[in-house]
């Protein structure tokens, strides 16, 4: 990975479409790096269909990805999903120079419809059964099995907007400070600070082959390892408090880097669609101890999710290329936060309903 | 005017922001398949149907366990209580994860008539059958009320009489947007609203003027950094008489359907040639005739303000 961009995360870009944020993210991401869009050999996206109001609607924006006359494919997942596509193709000599885009705009439309349009239609569905319900579900169960009560999960999400609020890339001037926001049950017993806030935006990451990396920086992040797993759609019938599909994903990707675990990272982003889950994708790695995963929270890891992660800015489809964004910045010394001194990270996306699939990313940097 | 920095124009124009809402509704006829019709077919029966996967026992009966793949061997009749497992109230009611008795895996569905703070992990719940069921829902259980009297039994393999799966389920999604112009579809509506003004970005590297105009051209993903004023009269490149008819279709067929390139643009637009019969439509909206826009007396801010192009005669 040569170079990283995205546009702000906004809760609305009332004034961009979808192209307006796609361009600005590619711009920049090419910018710099004596790559001019001519150098590219394939573009591949994500974005939601459902979201964006049109069918196959890459086909749309395909000017503003700067893939005219270039192989494109979509992935109807997220964009960290695009990101090992991509590395699968320059690691297979299919091609030197590869552009990965994650977009979306969920302020156009109504997100719950969004995530309750994903589900099995007879049962599921006319029950009135919404992604926040589902977080909900886990979220009583794993309070319960991990001894702790709601007020417990502030240790996790105000964390998360007190750093969003210190990262340029997220819109948000403030941590919240509505009583309502962090105390009143929208799906019990989860409040509306537990949920992932939908942001608009768009993010995008160059891939290279090796000799083409060495020519454009000094600090090409390393791809070292990828995995996915996807856990089954039933929520009845998944685990009650425990992701084993985020497991198998980090088990796969950890087997591939060559690593035992991922506190051998020294840089951790992971994505959680709520704070429960957020803890879940923790303990699934294998970052703590299953229903202990609040103590890294309770005691400030700086390694972990600095960016804020996915609960204070959720760009459905691009959150965990955004994680990867994020880290990848840090590893090349590319961001204005602060060198924490990383030279390895494990980055983890997530998508489907209510956290039904899962895919882990590691990457290092030459120290 | 000059567009040099796309953010601050941006930004800029977003006190006259304008939005497009859009709904689409698509339509669908679903097809629940073995386990999953015979499952509804058999709520209007009041019987509970699960399925039997090795030592699984799932409600609503599968035609395969989503845990192991393993095919249902058969049908089984369980009682239609259990007890709640897991629960949550939002603004919509209740749902919850009721273990039926005898089975293995939880079913999600509706819990109603509990008092508020009654309902703990553990209680106990019976079926609420709907009084108006239709034969094709989930919802002819309308969820799970409190216990009362309600009587339990054993999982009672391969019962009778099982009804036909409902071989179809009508289906409609209907999807609302809310979509943003931005600030070049913006400025362009605005002049066609207010000035009947047409106007397309310039591409700094092709001159190429694209129409709608956008930050950045399509071919050569340089920057479309000048506005460039466009005629309401242009040339047809292809045209074709429209027989068919198709859902979402806003005119009766026939009409005619053309690509248009408006003087001064580069770009194709399409739209529709009025006031020309489909016969005469052949020769006369062929390939390099020119046309002019009627505009209508709306001034919604829209190409659709543009009520159809007429031919103009030489």
């Amino acid at each position: 990975m040569v170079n990283s961009a995205q546009t702000v995360l906004s809760p609305s870009w009332p004034d961009r479409q979808h192209i307006d944020l796609i361009s600005e993210a590619v711009v920049r991401v090419l910018k710099g790096t004596g790559i001019r869009i001519d150098d590219v050999d394939f573009v591949i996206d994500s974005g939601s269909d459902f979201l964006d109001g049109r069918s196959i609607s890459n086909c749309g924006f395909l000017g503003a990805m700067g893939a005219h006359h270039k192989e494109e494919s979509r992935v109807e997942e997220d964009g960290l999903w695009a990101l090992t596509y991509g590395a699968n193709k320059i690691a297979a000599g299919s091609a030197s120079v590869g552009l990965i885009i994650a977009y979306s705009k969920p302020s156009e439309s109504i997100v719950s419809n969004f995530w309750a349009d994903m589900l099995e239609p007879f049962t599921q569905r006319p029950i009135g059964l919404d992604h926040e319900s589902a977080a909900a579900l886990y979220g009583q169960r794993y309070l319960a099995r991990a001894g702790l009560v709601a007020d417990d999960l502030q240790a996790v999400s105000r964390r998360a907007y007190r750093l969003a609020v210190s990262n340029a890339g997220v819109d948000l001037d403030a941590v919240p400070d509505d009583e309502a926001f962090w105390s009143e049950e929208v799906s019990s017993p989860l409040r509306r600070a537990d949920f992932a806030r939908p942001v608009d935006g768009a993010v995008a990451i160059l891939l290279a082959s090796p000799d083409v990396a060495d020519q454009i920086t000094a600090r090409p992040v390393w791809i070292t390892g990828m995995g996915s797993a996807i856990d089954q759609h039933f929520i009845a019938a998944r685990e009650p408090d425990s992701l084993p599909a985020a497991t198998a994903a980090a088990k796969s990707a950890l087997r591939m880097a060559g690593t035992d675990s991922a506190k051998d990272y020294d840089l951790v982003e992971l994505s959680g669609a709520s704070t429960v889950g957020e803890l879940m994708v923790a303990e699934a790695i294998g970052l703590a101890e299953p229903y202990s995963a609040i103590e890294l929270y309770r005691n400030e890891t700086a390694s972990l999710n600095p960016s804020g992660g996915a609960l204070p800015a959720d760009v459905i489809m691009a959150t965990g290329l955004v994680r990867v964004h994020e880290a990848s910045s840090r590893l090349a010394g590319r961001t204005d936060s602060g060198d924490i001194g990383a030279s390895s990270a494990l980055v983890h996306g997530t998508g489907g309903f209510s956290m039904q699939n899962h895919c882990v990313v590691t990457m290092e940097v030459a120290s | 005017m000059t567009l040099t920095d796309t953010t601050e124009v941006a930004r800029s124009s977003a006190e006259n922001m304008h939005y497009m809402p859009a709904q689409l509704t698509i339509p669908y006829t679903l097809t629940p398949g073995q386990a999953t019709g015979i499952f509804i077919a058999e709520l209007v029966n009041k019987r509970l149907l699960g399925s039997r996967h090795g030592d699984e026992i799932i409600v609503p009966a599968q035609d395969f366990s989503g845990s192991t793949g393993e095919p249902a061997s058969g049908f089984v009749e369980v009682a239609p209580v259990g007890e709640v497992q897991a629960f949550t109230t939002n603004a919509k009611g209740t749902l919850g994860l009721v273990l039926i008795d005898g089975t293995t895996t939880p079913f999600l569905h509706k819990l109603v008539g509990f008092e508020p703070g009654s309902l703990e992990i553990g209680t106990r719940v019976a079926a609420i059958w709907s009084e108006s069921p239709t034969g094709n829902s989930v919802l002819d259980l309308a969820g799970f009320g409190p216990i009362g009297e309600a009587g339990t039994f054993e999982p009672k393999s391969d019962p009778e009489g099982l009804a036909e799966p409902i071989e179809q389920i009508d289906y409609t999604m209907t999807l609302d947007f809310k979509h943003a112009y931005g600030a070049y579809y913006g400025t362009l509506f605005d002049g066609v609203e207010t000035g009947r003004r047409i106007r397309g970005s310039k591409c700094s590297k092709c001159r190429r003027v694209l129409l709608p105009p956008r930050a950045v051209c399509d071919s050569c993903f340089a920057p479309a950094t000048e506005w460039a004023d466009v005629a309401d009269t242009g040339t047809i490149q292809a045209s074709s008489v429209v027989h068919i008819e198709f859902l979402g279709q806003r005119k009766q067929p026939p009409y005619v359907y053309a690509e248009i390139v408006l003087d001064g643009a580069s770009t194709r637009l399409i739209h529709i040639v009025g006031d020309v019969d489909a016969e005469r439509a052949k020769t006369a909206a062929a390939p390099g005739a020119r046309v002019r826009a009627v505009w209508s007396d709306q001034h919604t801010g829209s190409l659709g303000d543009i009520e159809h192009f007429e031919l103009i005669e030489e």
